[in-house]
């Protein structure tokens, strides 16, 4: 009988030290979803995508109010963005053009977590790990695991005294690296003044706006199609009517969303003459899947397992 | 104007005294949609919709759900020219030819008649094909494997990765 309690005893304190654990590991991540945001910083982190490699010069400031960031690519064809709060302007360099876009931003490095992290608890469980240097600074590990295999699972290296991550890798099932962006140089930024905000003009270029594709919220219940159940944890976080380039009519673009990784489906009626298109196929970090419903052709893609794109693109009814 | 238009659209106004209504209804096109609205408006609120809930896609689905058959016209304007073409060739040559000529004439045709009863014995089939297929659409699926840029730049731009602000997809023109 002692020795029952005893084995209880021992469960509940390592049950109790995992929970703790746990929480440790959501808090610090919090931390660094605020840190990313309210400090002020600059460095060069380096950005790497399938076969493309990229190093990008950072400036971050926040004021007490407002974010600004200037972030410049030093690798290839000149790129800046530019982004005050949650807008943004590319400034693109396209043959002898600059071209200006601009767009709404949300998950830049290192602020790639959101600040409310409930929806992304519902699908991933967190550990901590070792400690390890990255950018001349000391970090710690963090795992954030998928609790199915509907998303990819991602590794954070935080910054032991800012808060910050430092790196992030992702990884697919195979434990295969998809996507990382990690700092090879950080530091604090000590000024108030904002003389560095503005994007490097060169005068013997042209700039033009880019031709901006028309989009418009669309908050409809369409008569055609309904969706069934979603992928576990996987949220509608917003639906537009756009145009997409070299089709006539306009398209529905729906985004879901885990709380990090996105799925974008679109949804057209089949025009009269087009061949309907199905198939999938994994290119990179992103998953493809295209199918036909009714009269509506389908098309999902998002940098998520195929499974969650084959789901999300079967979970469309068409209404007969 | 717009009142006597509704007053006429309600019968309110006697036919014989409304010609320069009807007249400023064909030439005027916002008097004609005047006219058109307020009889709108009777029907919605006499309840009496003319078409039923759906009716558009209803229609729609049947338009498509009809097979094209050009088979028999195809049939019948053979047959038109097969006889124009006999008429020509009684006129130019003795009665024995002309005896052969229509007996040719007749064979063709029986064979045209065939041809057609064929095609239309054919037709039930095709209808039958396209009543078992009604989900699917007139053509055939075609197989795709690499992702549409389109709609991945589409899901970049609304849905971008940490990464994809600085590294574009491949057929992104730099």
């Amino acid at each position: 009988m002692k020795r029952f309690v005893l084995a209880c005893l021992l469960v509940g304190v390592t049950l109790s030290a995992q929970a703790a654990n746990d929480e440790d590991g959501w808090q610090i991540l919090q931390k660094a979803a605020v840190a990313a945001r309210a400090l002020s910083y600059q460095g060069i982190f380096v950005c790497q995508s399938g076969q493309n490699t990229k190093s990008v010069q950072i400036k971050h400031y926040f004021d007490g109010q407002n974010e600004f960031g200037h972030n410049v690519v030093l690798d290839g064809s000149p790129r800046e963005v530019l982004s005050q709060g949650g807008d943004l302007v590319i400034y693109n360099q396209k043959n002898e053009k600059i071209v200006i876009e601009k767009r709404r931003g949300q998950n830049m490095f290192p602020a790639i977590l959101p600040t409310n992290l409930d929806l992304v608890k519902a699908s991933y469980s967190v550990r901590t790990g070792d400690t390890e240097r990255v950018a001349n600074r000391e970090a710690l590990i963090l795992f954030l695991e998928p609790k199915d295999n509907l998303r990819y699972s991602y590794r954070f290296w935080i910054d032991k005294e800012y808060g910050l991550i430092l790196k992030s890798v992702m990884f697919n099932g195979r434990n295969q690296m998809m996507d990382s962006i990690a700092f090879n140089q950080l530091n604090l930024l000590n000024t108030v003044d904002l003389d560095w905000f503005k994007p490097r003009i060169d005068s013997k270029k042209s700039y033009v706006m880019e031709d901006e594709v028309p989009t418009k919220a669309d908050n409809n219940v369409s008569p055609h199609w309904t969706l069934k159940e979603l992928p576990a944890g996987y949220r509608k976080v917003d639906q537009m009517i756009r145009m997409v380039h070299g089709k006539s009519f306009p398209v529905t673009h729906v985004i879901f969303s885990d709380g990090l990784a996105s799925v974008s489906l679109f949804i057209e009626p089949i025009a009269k003459g087009v061949k309907p298109r199905s198939g999938n196929s994994v290119v990179g970090n992103t998953s493809f899947y295209s199918s036909v419903a009714g009269y509506l052709q389908i098309t999902a893609l998002g940098e998520v397992p195929e499974a969650t794109v084959a789901q999300i693109a079967n979970a469309v009814v068409f209404i007969k | 104007m717009t009142e006597q238009i509704s007053a006429l659209a309600d019968d309110e106004i006697a036919l014989k005294d409304a010609e320069h209504l009807i007249a400023a209804m064909q030439t005027n096109g916002h008097a004609a949609e005047v006219w058109g609205r307020y009889h709108l408006i009777g029907d919605v609120m006499r309840g009496t919709a003319t078409l039923s809930p759906g009716f558009k896609q209803n229609l729609m689905h049947k338009i498509e759900l009809e097979p094209t058959v050009l088979a028999p016209n195809a049939g019948w304007m053979n047959q038109a020219q097969t006889h124009q073409q006999s008429a020509e060739i009684t006129s130019k040559t003795p009665v024995t030819w002309s005896i052969a000529a229509s007996f040719a004439a007749v064979m063709v045709v029986g064979w045209m008649l065939l041809q057609t009863q064929v095609t239309d014995t054919m037709a039930p089939v095709v209808v039958a094909q396209a009543v078992v297929t009604k989900q699917a659409p007139a053509l055939p699926i075609e197989a795709e494997q690499a992702i549409p840029d389109d709609y991945l730049m589409a899901h970049r731009a609304s849905a971008p990765t940490a990464s994809s602000y600085y590294i574009q997809s491949a057929s992104y023109s730099e």
